[in-house]
């Protein structure tokens, strides 16, 4: 296999935009070639999209084509759209970087985008319901709270896991993404601001929660030859793995607060990469809920399992901790435009492995995890790095 | 033209519509019912029409008991989807070692354990496009 790095990155603002669908891939796709000079639309010999619900809230199929119009390329060698719910961005990634990797292609953007929010607000938490089972689960008004609310509620019963931990997380997140110009929130949370917001789901409150969010992200993967051309800064690819516990919550492991699936797919990505979780320097994680980035610890083996409340809470999560999680605010700080998710990580991890990630740069970032999930039963994971190897 | 939404939440339950009509049938007169696969002997929550275990297509409709226990509950009290009201009790029963997700009705958020005995109480909710009743396999609190 050929190795594959990523050599530009750009990511629209996000928030409640007064933009539409397109306009969201043009701001985001702008960005992405500004990083990378050297690449212009007409270059690219493909595309991959990460769209969840463009049916539901653009009333627009058929979207690789339609995004390659808007950016002027013309794919050669890859168009696809992925959609794996909130992990569309990340599989994403993965297609273009098996199709690189295996020499089908070689210079790829994978562009995430979604524009969730509507102008009635309750049909846009509607459309969410697409996302679980719609006759067994969706039918009864299911969406996601509750299901990471089973999960909470079970890690705080077994290992003692409090509301205050739930809330640092929410803290963490909200105060790093204070520092991100493109995330949703800007104002950070204070510990008060957390566990006074209102209830969503039973003991997950508002400022534990990602909110409904617009916004796009682009990356452009690149074979070695090509990568090294384009920039003295690649950021390698140097791991990933996927793996799938179960859809519906009758049929994931019955303690919601294990994710067996999480586990294997970290540890096929420590394995290909040949890195241990104690290495890695930052973690972009899947905070979709607080009660999430606490479980990603455990999974991804930055600590013990039982023991993510007393490690957000001892700071080891931070910026001085063992691993910073989510500089850029994570899906709580920058919101989760779906399909965007995934490859925004990507691009956080792109600025910080170069060193260009300004006020909330992590001192000498080598080594960075991304884990980008659809449920509490399905993870990705993806390892880069500042050397190839 | 006005502004309008359309997303009916709820499935298309009759036979014109589903091979696994007869659940629904049958819920809608009191009994919960799942598939035994023909092949394995296998039954399933929530009901199948091909067999995980085995990959045989052909299931015969077993009943199930009408009462459970809660493994697990929240209340939603707020972001509920357009058209379902709050607070919402969603919960996960223990009906016959399979588990059911499910809404709680007529429960008392406050009272509610994990280990609760609770029963099959079927909702009615929005008749179909041909008025055909359409209902949900709800549980409440014994």
């Amino acid at each position: 296999m050929r190795r594959v790095a990523l050599v530009g990155a750009g990511v629209s603002k996000f928030g409640v935009r007064k933009a539409t669908y397109r306009d969201l891939v043009w701001e985001a796709g702008k960005a992405c070639f500004d990083s990378v000079p050297g690449v212009k639309p007409k270059d690219l010999d493909g595309l991959v999209v990460g769209s969840v619900m463009p049916e539901r809230t653009a009333f627009q199929s058929h979207i690789s084509s339609m995004v390659a119009e808007a950016l002027g390329i013309r794919p050669s060698a890859l168009s696809a759209r992925t959609e794996h719910m909130c992990a569309s961005g990340t599989v994403g990634i993965r297609y273009a970087y098996a199709f690189i990797a295996a020499g089908l292609a070689d210079l790829v953007m994978v562009l995430g985008v979604e524009k969730l929010n509507q102008p009635v607000a309750d049909e846009a938490v509607l459309n969410m319901g697409t996302g679980v089972d719609r006759e067994w689960e969706a039918a009864f008004g299911l969406t996601a709270p509750p299901c990471f609310a089973f999960a909470a509620q079970r890690h705080m019963a077994e290992y003692g896991t409090t509301e205050e931990q739930l809330a640092m997380v929410g803290v963490k997140n909200h105060t790093h993404a204070a520092k991100n110009p493109s995330a949703h929130f800007t104002k950070g949370a204070t510990l008060d601001q957390v566990l006074g917001s209102r209830m969503i789901a039973s003991p997950l409150r508002l400022f534990m929660c990602s909110p409904i969010t617009d916004g796009a992200a682009a990356v452009v993967l690149a074979s070695e030859t090509r990568a090294r051309a384009l920039t003295d800064t690649p950021v390698w690819i140097r791991g990933t793995g996927q793996a799938l516990d179960g859809f519906q919550l009758s049929s994931l492991h019955e303690d919601y607060a294990h994710w067996p699936a999480l586990k294997r797919a970290a540890q096929a990505a420590y394995q290909m990469a040949a890195v241990g979780p104690h290495e890695i320097d930052l973690a972009e994680v899947h905070d979709c809920f607080s009660i999430a980035e606490l479980i990603a610890y455990e999974e991804l083996g930055f600590c013990h399992k039982g023991e993510a409340g007393p490690f957000v809470a001892e700071g080891r999560s931070d910026y001085g901790g063992d691993v910073v999680v989510n500089p850029r605010g994570g899906l709580i700080g920058c919101g989760h435009p779906l399909g965007a998710t995934g490859v925004a990580q990507a691009a956080e991890v792109f600025v910080q492995l170069r060193g260009e990630a300004g006020a909330r740069q992590v001192p000498a970032a080598a080594l960075a995890l991304t884990h980008n999930n659809s449920g509490m039963g399905e993870h990705v994971v993806m390892i880069y790095g500042k050397e190839p190897a | 033209m006005t502004y309008f939404r359309a997303l009916d939440p709820f499935p298309l339950e009759s036979a014109d519509h589903t091979t696994l009509h007869e659940f629904y049938t049958r819920l809608g007169a009191g009994t919960l019912t799942t598939t035994k696969c023909r092949g394995c002997g296998r039954s399933a929550w929530p009901p199948r029409g091909f067999c995980a275990e085995c990959g045989a297509a052909a299931f015969d409709w077993v009943d199930l008991a009408s009462e459970g226990t809660v493994h697990a509950f929240t209340v939603q009290e707020t972001g509920l989807p357009a058209g379902f009201e709050a607070p919402r009790v969603f919960a996960i029963v223990k009906v016959d070692g399979h588990r059911v997700f499910t809404v709680l009705t007529g429960a008392e958020p406050a009272a509610l354990r994990v280990g609760q005995r609770v029963r099959l109480a079927p909702l009615r909710v929005a008749d179909d496009p041909k008025g055909n009743p359409r209902w949900l396999p709800a549980f409440e609190v014994v």
